[in-house]
């Protein structure tokens, strides 16, 4: 019933990891910040960046380059954190999300929605809702909860895949 | 060794009361009429306690306290000073002058002496 | 010297008579309240000149005289022929007074001990007695101490007005019982100190029959320049309680300064167990009475959760504004800004301590619970409680009551033996029954332990077989043979729900202890007893935390878990073989938080290190120095770092920062399972 209305809603927030554009529907996100200072949490895996004040609540911050396998980059002024609300088996949890920069929010009717091919993807189908071609570019919509869920600490990337990194990542 | 206070005040019958007091209590007393007066005593003896009137008519408590500030044998001196309930104002300036506390008239021996106590042992 | 006595008898002449007219003029108009004033002011200055001048006979009659005009000026008694003939009198005697010739005269005496004795009947019917302020009759009649912290912390510049802090200590301690820390934290280096500027402040435990008056007035010349709180306590002796004193001289010692907030904690706690004691005798009405108190507030959780994050981020807003004020001159600002910080942490403190509630409330109906199974089953116990004053989320409170009347319940009927059958076996004929909470780290630990007769892990393995809850092939631990009585299906028991949470299985425990977000797991031995723990992972708990800095980044370290602090230079540290540091004569192992977290190494000379109890050792933590107590509300870290335990939760310090909080039995356990 809920999913219903939620699938109604067409907007995706769409955000840049390097070269590639990703999408997540609205639903999951609640707020959007700027780069903060995050206090690390020694002793966590490298991909877990610390922990942020968020109005009076302890926010994990997640390095989404770091847990979709790709390479690190340094933060810039585009440098965003999206605070997301995630199902954790049927519980929702907030975590912020580090993403390169937030791009638009876009209408992407379900038609437009394409499966991914089984064939040659270098994401794991598990985590990809499906892509778009929005005014030529292609938008990979991601399955925020199967991402950001507790335990799923994997690369996003296929590790049978060759991963190409656009010229902007820095090593 | 008894303590030595130095009492100024223009008017004779409270500079005598508390003369009386601080005697009976076993305290060297000295006396100053006014703010230029006591300044005689201020020789570079051992004064342990100034107790001041506010209002008098050569050189007032006030001047009088922040004269005895400017001497560097008598800059950490205790001072109280002699007032009345409603001079709330005047507290606080004897107060900045750099008195330690005061005494509300009119008073009973007893307060006089729980006043010192605070100040000197 | 006749001189001024001279002066004093015309002024005092004087005033009788102005005192004579007043007193014709109320004769005619008793309850004119402007003549009652005029009396009254009259025979106060009487009093007030007297009393300077040495007539200490006149003062003292003056002093009686008045307080009648007093009581008539508060409404308590009313002008009446009885007390105007008794005040005429009284103005001729006082004329007699002034001549002090008069004093050896047997008649004068008579006179006087007769209007004495009349005066006092009139201020006071029933007994005959001197003083007659109210407050002080009260104090009297109840005979009773209370307990008051003050805080004196003197204007650095107090010598420069010739005050000697010492002084008024000593005269605070002259008002009764006391205990006195002085801190010396403010003190800087030995060759900044400035020997003009007074670098120490007081936390002072008093116990006095005297109000807070009384204290203030000790205080009355440096209260305007200097920070004092006074407050009382307890209307109890608080000092007589040795666990109390014990605990705040143990904070004390280790941190910079105890405070209000923490002492406050510490002395409910201490009124709670002084009461216990008073009252064990009465337990029953008490549990009545105190259910009632309890009830009498029902909030929503949601609302209470909401205020925390609000006082939360008023806080951080109000350290803002703080930093703000400091760095923009704006006139008048300062004082605003004050007054804002002071609002905040007491609505901060306030907002704190509805939230939690000692779980007391909860196990003395258990009390209750024991007694009447004792009755029901024909079985002795001791039924032990401990650890009564943990505090904990008023909602978790609220919902362990049925799972832990289950659990107790159980405890009696299955576990305690009856008591034939346990001398048979060699024990005790009473069994025992033994509550307890704690704090472990973040959590709460409650436990109910029995020494009964025990769960036979092959009865419920048997059990869960012929149930089909497990295939009979497979191999299972003891502990996951125990585990299964938390299974839905496996209690044999009926469906008949009621109060005491008869006939609901184990699982439905597990199942209500899970909704508060709470583990349940069991132990026992065969003969010997079942341990039955549940541990409670709070969302909202203050913790008392020391602040420390580590590489530049705030933690906290549980006070209850430190033992000492100390100061040490580095070369000492790193010098010395098997990581062990010589700290008051004794070798104990460290560790260095910066190097076991992988941060820089410091290039300071001086660290501290932070010694902690570990099981039955100490281990010193080696930070780069203490910043002060710190009160804690420990905010979970989130599921992300559900499996990274060594950090119990988080805090958001008053700037807004996030500091972690170290479990340090966690954290010492992964360094030296690493080593």
């Amino acid at each position: 019933m809920e999913t219903e209305n939620k699938n109604q809603i067409k907007s995706y927030l769409t955000f840049k990891l390097g070269n590639e554009e990703f999408a997540a529907h609205v639903s999951k996100v609640l707020n959007i910040l700027e780069m903060t200072p995050i206090t690390k949490v020694p002793k966590a895996p490298d991909y877990l960046k610390g922990v942020i004040n968020l109005r009076g609540a302890v926010l994990p911050v997640i390095d989404t380059r770091i847990k979709f396998g790709m390479p690190e980059a340094e933060y810039t002024n585009n440098t965003c954190i999206i605070v997301l609300d995630i199902d954790v088996d049927g519980e929702s949890v907030h975590v912020g999300a580090i993403v390169d920069s937030v791009q638009a929010v876009l209408e992407i009717d379900n038609s437009q929605i394409m499966p991914l091919p089984t064939l040659g993807s270098r994401y794991k189908s598990e985590f990809i809702i499906g892509m778009a071609k929005v005014e030529e570019r292609f938008i990979i919509i991601l399955n925020m909860d199967a991402i950001f869920s507790v335990d799923e600490i994997t690369s996003i990337v296929d590790s049978n895949q060759t991963v190409a990194e656009g010229s902007e990542t820095q090593q | 060794m008894a303590k030595t206070i130095l009492i100024v005040d223009d008017s004779d019958s409270i500079r005598e009361v508390v003369r009386f007091t601080l005697e009976n209590e076993g305290y060297n007393v000295l006396v100053g009429v006014d703010g230029k007066d006591a300044l005689k005593h201020l020789n570079g003896q051992a004064i342990d306690l100034v107790i001041t009137d506010l209002h008098m008519p050569e050189m007032d408590g006030i001047e009088l306290i922040k004269h005895i500030r400017a001497m560097s044998d008598y800059e950490r001196v205790p001072i109280l000073f002699l007032t009345t309930e409603s001079q709330t104002s005047k507290k606080m300036e004897a107060k900045d002058a750099g008195a330690t506390g005061w005494i509300i008239k009119p008073f009973v021996p007893a307060k006089l002496i729980a006043a010192i106590n605070k100040v000197i042992r | 010297m006749d001189n001024f006595k001279k002066k004093f008898i015309e002024e005092a002449a004087e005033l009788i008579d102005k005192l004579e007219v007043a007193l014709l003029e109320l004769e005619k108009k008793p309850n004119d309240e402007a003549l009652i004033q005029q009396v009254f002011r009259v025979m106060h200055t009487l009093k007030g000149n007297s009393a300077m001048f040495g007539f200490e006979l006149i003062d003292s009659f003056t002093h009686n005289l008045k307080s009648i005009y007093d009581k008539i000026r508060n409404g308590q008694l009313e002008v009446s022929k009885d007390i105007l003939n008794i005040t005429f009198s009284s103005v001729d005697h006082l004329k007699a007074m002034l001549d002090e010739q008069n004093y050896d005269d047997p008649d004068f005496k008579t006179i006087h001990s007769g209007l004495m004795g009349k005066i006092n009947k009139i201020i006071n019917p029933d007994i005959v007695e001197k003083e007659s302020n109210n407050t002080e009759k009260a104090q009297d009649m109840s005979g009773s101490f209370s307990t008051f912290y003050i805080l004196f912390e003197p204007n650095e510049k107090i010598f420069s007005n010739g005050t000697n802090p010492l002084y008024l200590l000593d005269e605070l301690c002259s008002l009764g019982e006391h205990k006195v820390y002085a801190h010396f934290n403010r003190l800087p280096g030995i060759k900044d100190i400035n020997p003009n500027l007074c670098y120490t402040y007081w936390e002072v435990l008093l116990v006095t029959d005297k109000d807070v008056n009384a204290i203030h007035d000790v205080f009355i010349f440096v209260e305007t320049d200097s920070k004092l709180e006074i407050q009382k306590l307890a209307e109890e002796n608080l000092l007589a309680d040795k666990e109390f004193v014990d605990e705040v001289s143990h904070l004390a010692d280790i941190q910079k300064d105890v405070g209000l907030v923490t002492i406050q904690r510490l002395a409910a706690k201490s009124v709670a167990r002084i009461n216990k004691a008073k009252a064990r005798e009465f337990t029953k009405e008490r549990i009545a009475t105190k259910d009632k108190t309890a009830a009498s507030i029902r909030v929503s959780s949601d609302k209470l959760d909401h205020l925390m994050n609000l006082v939360s981020e008023l806080v951080t807003t109000q350290a803002r504004l703080s930093l703000f004020a400091e760095q923009n001159n704006v006139p008048g600002l300062a004082p605003i800004v004050e007054n804002v910080h002071k609002l905040t942490r007491q609505l901060r403190d306030i907002a704190f301590s509805i939230v939690l509630i000692p779980i007391e409330n909860l196990f003395g109906r258990f009390q209750r619970l024991i007694r009447d199974l004792s009755a029901e089953l024909h079985k002795e116990v001791d039924f032990i409680i401990e650890g009564a004053d943990t505090e904990l989320d008023k909602t978790i409170i609220e919902n362990l009551s049925d799972p832990l009347m289950h659990i107790i319940r159980n405890s009696m009927d299955h576990g305690i033996e009856e008591s034939r059958i346990r001398i048979a076996n060699g024990k005790p004929a009473k069994g025992k029954i033994h509550l307890k909470a704690f704090y472990s780290g973040a959590n709460v630990i409650i436990q109910v332990s029995d020494d009964g007769a025990g769960i036979d892990p092959e009865i419920i393995h048997a059990k869960a077989i012929s149930k089909g809850l497990v295939p009979s092939d497979k191999k299972m631990s003891k502990k996951e043979i125990l585990d299964l009585i938390f299974l839905p299906g496996f209690s044999t028991a009926k469906k008949v729900t009621d109060v005491s949470g008869r006939g609901v299985g184990m699982d439905v425990v597990k199942k209500k202890i899970s909704d508060i977000r709470g583990e349940v797991e069991v132990e026992s031995e065969v003969g010997l007893g079942t341990t039955i723990t549940i541990k409670l992972p709070l969302t909202l708990s203050i913790i008392d935390g020391l602040l420390v800095s580590i590489d530049s980044s705030p933690f906290v370290i549980p006070l209850s878990s430190i033992d000492k602090i100390y100061a040490v230079d580095k070369e000492s540290i790193y010098n010395t073989f098997n990581n062990l540091v010589t700290l008051d004569g004794t070798q104990i192992p460290f560790f260095s938080l910066r190097k076991e977290f992988n941060l820089q190494p410091s290039n300071e000379e001086l660290e501290q290190v932070v010694v902690v109890n570990f099981e039955d050792n100490r281990v010193g933590l080696v930070v780069d120095y203490v910043i002060g107590e710190y009160q804690a509300v420990l905010k979970p870290l989130g599921k992300h770092y559900k499996s990274h335990d060594i950090f119990s939760g988080a805090t958001i310090l008053g700037d807004g920062t996030v500091a972690l909080v170290m479990d340090t039995n966690k954290i010492i356990k992964m360094f030296a399972t690493s080593k």
